[in-house]
């Protein structure tokens, strides 16, 4: 990584910024759909999960892709349900409420971190400019 | 450097490119959910900087025009827009800090003159 330039560390961390902006939007997608019995293709929603890369010439962070969690979804007995199979089993999402939470305290954290920076960094480069005065 | 550069023109083509980038970021943030809207930013570092070049740029300042354009360059949302409020405030940042400087470079400029000439 090289970081030249004055405002590298902007840069970087509005990509920071930009990241945790897409997982929150991930998360919020999982827990909108946390009951979606149905996502079409005969499937219930599947969870959905930001991966990220470093961004190694200019530093920061970008989305590489959005993926897929391909665990198994849990089956629920309901027989009046009328998605149900024949045994009377419904399957729902693979979407861990809990698990959800916990991801959204680390992304709003992750977020403030991100804003933390860039704060300090702008006060850091006034501090420089008071030279000027 | 053939031709002698005046700093206060410099820094006068530098401030009133940062106050036209300071007006698109406002486009931009105002257009945050427009569909369709593509954000635009000031194109003058690399303008000014091929009018400086000795070699083969005109080295006029006065001629070198910051430019409005689209860069393209963020993801497009569903909605066919490409403003993002994290990039735009970013920006925002980096103009502010270059504008403070710019500014205070002018202002140590004048008091220069201001102590040659002896009016305090």
């Amino acid at each position: 990584m090289k970081v030249d330039g004055i405002f590298g560390p902007i840069d970087i961390s509005v990509s920071g910024l930009r990241a945790q902006g897409k997982q929150l939007e991930v998360i919020s997608s999982n827990v909108a759909n946390a009951r979606t019995t149905d996502a079409g293709k005969g499937e219930p929603y599947r969870r959905l999960e930001a991966m990220f890369k470093a961004e190694e010439e200019n530093g920061g962070v970008n989305l590489q892709k959005i993926m897929k969690d391909m665990s198994e979804f849990p089956r629920i007995f309901d027989p009046g349900n009328p998605e149900a199979d024949e045994e009377g089993y419904v399957e729902l999402p693979n979407v861990n409420l809990p698990i959800e939470m916990m991801n959204l305290t680390i992304a709003t954290r992750a977020y403030q971190a991100n804003a933390s920076v860039l704060k300090r960094y702008q006060q850091m480069v006034d501090t420089t400019l008071e030279l000027l005065r | 450097m053939s031709k002698r550069i005046d700093t206060i023109d410099l820094l006068e083509a530098g401030i009133r490119a940062e106050e036209l980038r300071q007006k698109t970021i406002a486009n931009n943030v105002a257009n945050l959910e427009t569909p369709g809207y593509r954000r635009v930013d000031v194109k003058f570092e690399d303008l000014l900087a091929k009018a400086l070049d000795s070699s083969s740029g005109s080295g006029d300042i006065k001629e070198t025009n910051p430019q409005v354009y689209q860069p393209k360059e963020t993801a497009v949302k569903s909605n066919g827009n490409d403003v993002s409020f994290e990039v735009e405030v970013g920006e925002m940042v980096k103009n502010t800090l270059r504008h403070k400087a710019y500014v205070r470079l002018l202002g140590k400029k004048f008091k220069q003159i201001e102590m040659a000439i002896d009016i305090k």
